[in-house]
C-alpha cells in the first residue's frame, strides 16, 4: 500500500506492505534507528515515537495507521545545529542513561511534558516513566533528568552549561 | 589498611582519576546515534528467524523443510545435517563430566522449549518467520525432568554420559564443622528455593554475520567478550581465528549472559559463509524470555552454628544448581552454585564450614551467568539466617552482625578467598546512619498503632571481583585470566588507548580516557579509547564479574605509565635535559619551572617517528606501548539497607526508604559507580519481589512476555541514597576494586529482611523467591494468620 508519512518535517511517500510495523518503517526504510525494538509486544517502550503530536509504540503501530499523519522521532529533538533539547542535556548530566538503549523511548516518552511549560516533582516524574523500562539505571537518574527538564523548559531553573562537571 | 577516608563529592581529589566527567558516550546516545547491532547496515543483508522446539523434552522423529523452502523470499532453510561441518559448542573447563556439546541446531533430540531445531534464511525477517511456521517437526515426546531433585532421584537421563543428570559434584570440609555443630548453643537452617531469572537486558541478544571474497568472516556481535567469542566461534566453525573478526557496536545492556557463543551465532556464521550473503538474526524477546538464557535457579539448604553470646562457629551449606538442559558453558552452570558456595562466609569470620556443591540438568533453557551469580543466593541465604538466629538468641539483629563481621584489615576466608581489606564494620553503621535506623522502631510502632506493617532490614556484603587468574582459581574452578593494553599519541599530539575490556554501558570511553589522561598530563577529550574490536583492540577477556576497573583501568593505568616515560625519554633528548626534571602537563612536555622550555606532544610524536636518533634511541616500539596484566582478586564492600511497608491484606511490598553504602576502592568516576550501584540493586530488588521465570509440569514456559516476567518499574522501586567509603585495594594497581554486582547481590536479603520483619507479628518466614503478593498472601496463610 501507498502511504505518506511527514517524518521529522519531512514528506516521504512509501510503499508498504499492510502488515508492516512503523517501527520497521521508520528504522529499515527511513534508516531513523533512533527508534528501537526492545520487546515487540507494547510493554517496555523503547520503541516509542510520536505520531501527531501523541506518544505511540511504534511495535504495536502499522505504517500504514500513520498514513497522512506527521510522525516524530528521537532523531529530531537536537536543533540543526546540534545543541541538544533540555531533556536530551538532563538525562545526560543527570546521567540517566548507560547502555542507551532504551532511551531514545524515554526521551519520547518525556518529551511532551518536558515542553508543557510546567515544572514536575520527584513524584509526577516517576509516574510519568512508569510506562518505559530500563535494565540499567535504577531510574533514579531518569526521574532526576525529567524534574530538571521540566524545570527547564518552565523557566523555572537556569540551563547548565554544556560542559559544566557536576 | 585501616584508612577509611570520606569520598563526597566536594572532597573528591582534583586529578581526573575519581572525576565525575560527563560521559562521552552520551551525545550519540541521547540523539539515536548509537549504533546498536541490529543497526548495523549491510548491502544485501538477509536475515534468519528459528524454529524452536515446542516440547521440553523428546526424540525427533522427522523434520520437512520442503514447504517452508518453496516459501516466497527464501533462500535457505538449514537443519542440523545442513550444518553437520559445524562442531558443538565445547566447554572451556577442563572437566570431563560438564561437556554436554550443544549442537547449533538439534539432530536427533531436543532438551528445553525453545532449543532451535531449524533455521530459516530470507529476504526479510517477516519472510523469515512465515517460513518458519512452515516447519513441520514430528516429536516422540520425552518425559521432562522439571526438578534437580527428582532429576537426580532416577529421572530420565538428559545426556546419556551424564549419570544422575549430575554433570558436577564436589565437596569442602574445612575440618571442625561437625564438632562447632555439636557443641553449638543455636543452630538454625534454612531451605530456599532461588528463583529462575532473566538478565534481561533491553537490547536482546543479536548477530550480523558477513564473509567477504578474500576470506574474512565478520561477526557484529552484542557481546561482551568478543575475543574469547572469537576463539569459541573458531572452533566451532573449524576456521582459524586469523579469519574472523568481531566487532562489537554499542551494547544494549548484557549483565552476563552477552559472554558466550550462543548456538544462534552459529548457524548465522554457517549461513553467511555458505550464502555468500550478509545474514543477520537479532532475537525477539519472547525468544529471549524463552530461550535466551536463564539464570540463578537453585536449591540451597544452610545451616548456621552459634555461641550464646552470638559468635558464630560454623556454617554448612549444600547447594544445588538447576542448570538447565546443557551445562555449557561450564562457567555459566558452575559460577551460580560455586560461587554460592564459596561466597556464604562473606563478610563474617567464620571458624568451619562444609559444603557440598551439584551441578543438575534439567529440561529447561540453559543458564548463564547474570550480575551476582550464586553470591546472591548465599548472601540471601546467611543473611535471612543472621536475623532469625538474631531473634532466637535474643540478641540484637544490628548487634549481632557486629560481633561476627571482618576486621577492615585483608584476611582470607575459610574458602580461601583473600580479602584485601574494606570498611566492613564502617559500611554498615554508615548505612544504619542513612536509613535512620534507630528511628526505626518508634516509625514501625507509630504505623502499627494505625495497622499498618513498616519493616526494616540490612544487609552487608563483600562482592569478589577482579576476576583474573587468581581470583577464578580461589572461586573453585580454574579458569586463566589474559588481558592486555596498548596506548600511543599520533602525529596530532593525542592520545589513543587500546582496551581488553568490552563496556556495554559502563562508560569505558570515559572513565578508562580519565586514568590516560590524567597520566599523561592531557584533558579527557584528548584520549580516544579503542574497545571491542578483535582487529584493533588487544587481547583481553572482556566485561564479566566486575573485573574492568581492575583489569581495563589497571591497564591503562600501566600502558599510560610506560607511555609516559617514553614521553619524557624523547624530551629529554630534544629538550637536553635528565627525564626527573621533566613534567608532563596541559598536552606539554616540559622543563619544571621553565615555561618557555616544552614541546607538544605533537612535537614529541614527530621526533619519534622521524627524527633518527630519537627513533633509535626509542627502540623497536616507538612511542607505541603495550602491556599486559593480571591481577590478584580485590573484594569490594558495602552495606544495602532498605524500609518497607506491607500491605497484609493485598500481600504487596512497596519500597519507602533505600539506602546503598559502597566501597570500591579508588572510583575512576564516582556518577558512573552510583550508576551502577543503583542500576544493580533494582535488579535486586526485582530478584526479590518480581522476577520469576515459570515453567509449567510439561516443561513448557509460561514467562515469555514482559506482561508475565516482570521487570521493575520506576514505580516499584524509591529513590536509591548512595553512599561511598574509599578504601583502595592494597593488591591492585591503583587501588581500584571492581563493583557493580554488590547492590544486587545484597539489595534481595535486605527487602525480605525487611518485609519479614514488618510482618514479624504473624511470625512470617521466607523461604522462596521472590515474594510476590501471592507469596506473602500463601506466607501468611502457612504462618496461621491469613
Amino acid at each position: 500500500m501507498k502511504i505518506t508519512l511527514t517524518v521529522n518535517g519531512s514528506r516521504r511517500e512509501l510503499e508498504v506492505d499492510d502488515r508492516r510495523l512503523l517501527a520497521d518503517v521508520l528504522r529499515e526504510e527511513l534508516g531513523l534507528t533512533g527508534t528501537k525494538v526492545g520487546c515487540a509486544h507494547g510493554v517496555c517502550g523503547s520503541c516509542t515515537v510520536h505520531v501527531d503530536g501523541r506518544a505511540v509504540r511504534s511495535c504495536l503501530t502499522l505504517a500504514v495507521q500513520a498514513d497522512g499523519r506527521a510522525v516524530r522521532t528521537v532523531e529530531d529533538l537536537a536543533a540543526p545545529d546540534g545543541t541538544l533539547h533540555p531533556l536530551q542535556q538532563a538525562f545526560s548530566e543527570e546521567h540517566a542513561l548507560q547502555c542507551g538503549f532504551c532511551t531514545p523511548g524515554f526521551l519520547m516518552t518525556a518529551l511532551p511534558a518536558a515542553d508543557a511549560g510546567v515544572p514536575l516533582d520527584e513524584e509526577r516524574a516517576r509516574e510519568l516513566v512508569s510506562g518505559n523500562l530500563c535494565r540499567c539505571t535504577g531510574y533514579d537518574g531518569i526521574v532526576g533528568a525529567v524534574v530538571r527538564a521540566s524545570a527547564i523548559c518552565a523557566g523555572a531553573a537556569p540551563a547548565a552549561d554544556a560542559e559544566a562537571q557536576r | 589498611m585501616s584508612a577509611v577516608e570520606e569520598a563526597r563529592e566536594e572532597q573528591a581529589a582534583p586529578g581526573l582519576i575519581g572525576a565525575r566527567v560527563r560521559r562521552r558516550e552520551d551525545g550519540r546516545m541521547v540523539t539515536g546515534a548509537a549504533r546498536y547491532v541490529a543497526d548495523v547496515e549491510l548491502p544485501r543483508c538477509c536475515e534468519a528467524a528459528f524454529v524452536r522446539s515446542a516440547v521440553a523434552h523428546a526424540r525427533i522423529a522427522a523434520v520437512d523443510v520442503e514447504a517452508a523452502r518453496a516459501a516466497p523470499g527464501v533462500l535457505a532453510v538449514l537443519t542440523a545435517a545442513d550444518l553437520a561441518a559445524v562442531r558443538p559448542l565445547a566447554d572451556m573447563l577442563e572437566v570431563e563430566s560438564i561437556k554436554t556439546p550443544r549442537p547449533p541446531l538439534a539432530a536427533d533430540r531436543v532438551r528445553y522449549v525453545g532449543e532451535p531445531v531449524a533455521v530459516v534464511i530470507a529476504e526479510d525477517r517477516y519472510a523469515a518467520e512465515d517460513a518458519a511456521e512452515l516447519v513441520a517437526v514430528d516429536y516422540d515426546e520425552l518425559e521432562p525432568v522439571l526438578d534437580v531433585e527428582a532429576a537426580i532421584a532416577g529421572a530420565p537421563l538428559l545426556h546419556d554420559h551424564v549419570p544422575d543428570n549430575v554433570y558436577f559434584r564436589t565437596q569442602f570440609r574445612s575440618g571442625g564443622t561437625d564438632e562447632a555443630f555439636a557443641a553449638a548453643d543455636l543452630v538454625v537452617s534454612r531451605a530456599l528455593h532461588v528463583n529462575r531469572q532473566l538478565a534481561s537486558s533491553m537490547e536482546t541478544r543479536g548477530v550480523v554475520a558477513q564473509a567477504d571474497p578474500d576470506g574474512l568472516l565478520t561477526v557484529w556481535l552484542s557481546s561482551q567478550a568478543p575475543f574469547q567469542q572469537r576463539y569459541l566461534l573458531a572452533l566451532a566453525l573449524g576456521l582459524p581465528e586469523s579469519r574472523i573478526r568481531v566487532v562489537v557496536p554499542d551494547v544494549g545492556g548484557a549483565f552476563g549472559p552477552k559472554d558466550f557463543v550462543f548456538p544462534e551465532d552459529l548457524c548465522v556464521a554457517h549461513a553467511a559463509l555458505t550464502l555468500g550473503r550478509p545474514v543477520r538474526w537479532i532475537e525477539d524477546r519472547q525468544e529471549n524470555l524463552m530461550a535466551g538464557s536463564h539464570a540463578k535457579e537453585q536449591k540451597l539448604h544452610v545451616e548456621l552454628a552459634f555461641a550464646a553470646d552470638g559468635r558464630l562457629l560454623a556454617m554448612r551449606g549444600r547447594f544445588v544448581g538447576d542448570t538447565g538442559a546443557f551445562a555449557y558453558s561450564g562457567p555459566a552452570g558452575l559460577v551460580d552454585v560455586m560461587f554460592s558456595a564459596q561466597s556464604l562466609p562473606g563478610p563474617y569470620v567464620v571458624p568451619a564450614y562444609d559444603y557440598d556443591v551439584l551441578g543438575v540438568l534439567t529440561s529447561k533453557t540453559p543458564v548463564a551467568p547474570y550480575r551476582g551469580v550464586g553470591i546472591t543466593a548465599a548472601q540471601t541465604a546467611r543473611e535471612l539466617l543472621l536475623d532469625e538466629a538474631a531473634e532466637r538468641l535474643g540478641i540484637d539483629r544490628v548487634e549481632l552482625r557486629r560481633r561476627n563481621l571482618l576486621g577492615d584489615e585483608p584476611a582470607t576466608s575459610i574458602t580461601g578467598q583473600e580479602y584485601d581489606g574494606g570498611s566492613y564494620a564502617t559500611s554498615l553503621e554508615r548505612a544504619l546512619e542513612r536509613i535512620d535506623w534507630a528511628g526505626f522502631p518508634a516509625r514501625q510502632a507509630a504505623a502499627r498503632a494505625e495497622g499498618r506493617h513498616l519493616g526494616i532490614g540490612v544487609s552487608p556484603f563483600v562482592e569478589g571481583t577482579s576476576l583474573g587468574t587468581l581470583a577464578q582459581l580461589q572461586s573453585g574452578f580454574p579458569m586463566p585470566s589474559h588481558d592486555h593494553a596498548w596506548a600511543t599519541v599520533d602525529l596530532t599530539g593525542t592520545v589513543a588507548v587500546g582496551v581488553p575490556t568490552c563496556s556495554h554501558g559502563q562508560g569505558h570511553a570515559t572513565a578508562f580516557a580519565q586514568v590516560a589522561a590524567e597520566v599523561l598530563g592531557v584533558g579527557v577529550d584528548d584520549v580516544r579509547v579503542v574497545e571491542r574490536d578483535t582487529e584493533a583492540s588487544p587481547w583481553g577477556m572482556g566485561t564479566y564479574a566486575s573485573r574492568s576497573a581492575v583489569f581495563g583501568g589497571g591497564a591503562v593505568l600501566k600502558a599510560a605509565r610506560l607511555l609516559r616515560e617514553r614521553i619524557l625519554a624523547v624530551a629529554s633528548l630534544l629538550l637536553e635535559a635528565p627525564p626527573e626534571a621533566l613534567v608532563l602537563e596541559g598536552g606539554f612536555a616540559g622543563i619544571a619551572g621553565v615555561p618557555e622550555a616544552r614541546i607538544p606532544l605533537a612535537g614529541i610524536a614527530g621526533a619519534a617517528h622521524f627524527d633518527p636518533g630519537v627513533r633509535a634511541a626509542l627502540g623497536e616500539s616507538g612511542l607505541r606501548v603495550s602491556v599486559f596484566h593480571d591481577s590478584p582478586p580485590a573484594y569490594s564492600n558495602g552495606c544495602i539497607a532498605v524500609e518497607v511497608e506491607v500491605d497484609a491484606e493485598l500481600g504487596t511490598v512497596r519500597l519507602l526508604r533505600t539506602v546503598a553504602v559502597e566501597d570500591c576502592g579508588t572510583m575512576l568516576n564516582p556518577t558512573i559507580v552510583e550508576g551502577q550501584v543503583r542500576g544493580g540493586l533494582v535488579q535486586g530488588i526485582g530478584a526479590a519481589l518480581l522476577e520469576h521465570a515459570v515453567y509449567d509440569d510439561a516443561g513448557q514456559p509460561l514467562t515469555t512476555t514482559y506482561m508475565d516476567y516482570l521487570v521493575p518499574r520506576s514505580t516499584d522501586v524509591s529513590a536509591i541514597e548512595v553512599d561511598h567509603l574509599v578504601s583502595p585495594s592494597p593488591r591492585t594497581l591503583g587501588g581500584m576494586k571492581g563493583m557493580a554486582e554488590g547492590s544486587s547481590i545484597a539489595a534481595p536479603a535486605a527487602v525480605l529482611n525487611a518485609v519479614a520483619d514488618a510482618l514479624s507479628p504473624y511470625g512470617f518466614r521466607v523461604e522462596r523467591l521472590p515474594l510476590g503478593p501471592h507469596a506473602v498472601w500463601e506466607g501468611l496463610r502457612a504462618a496461621g494468620t491469613a
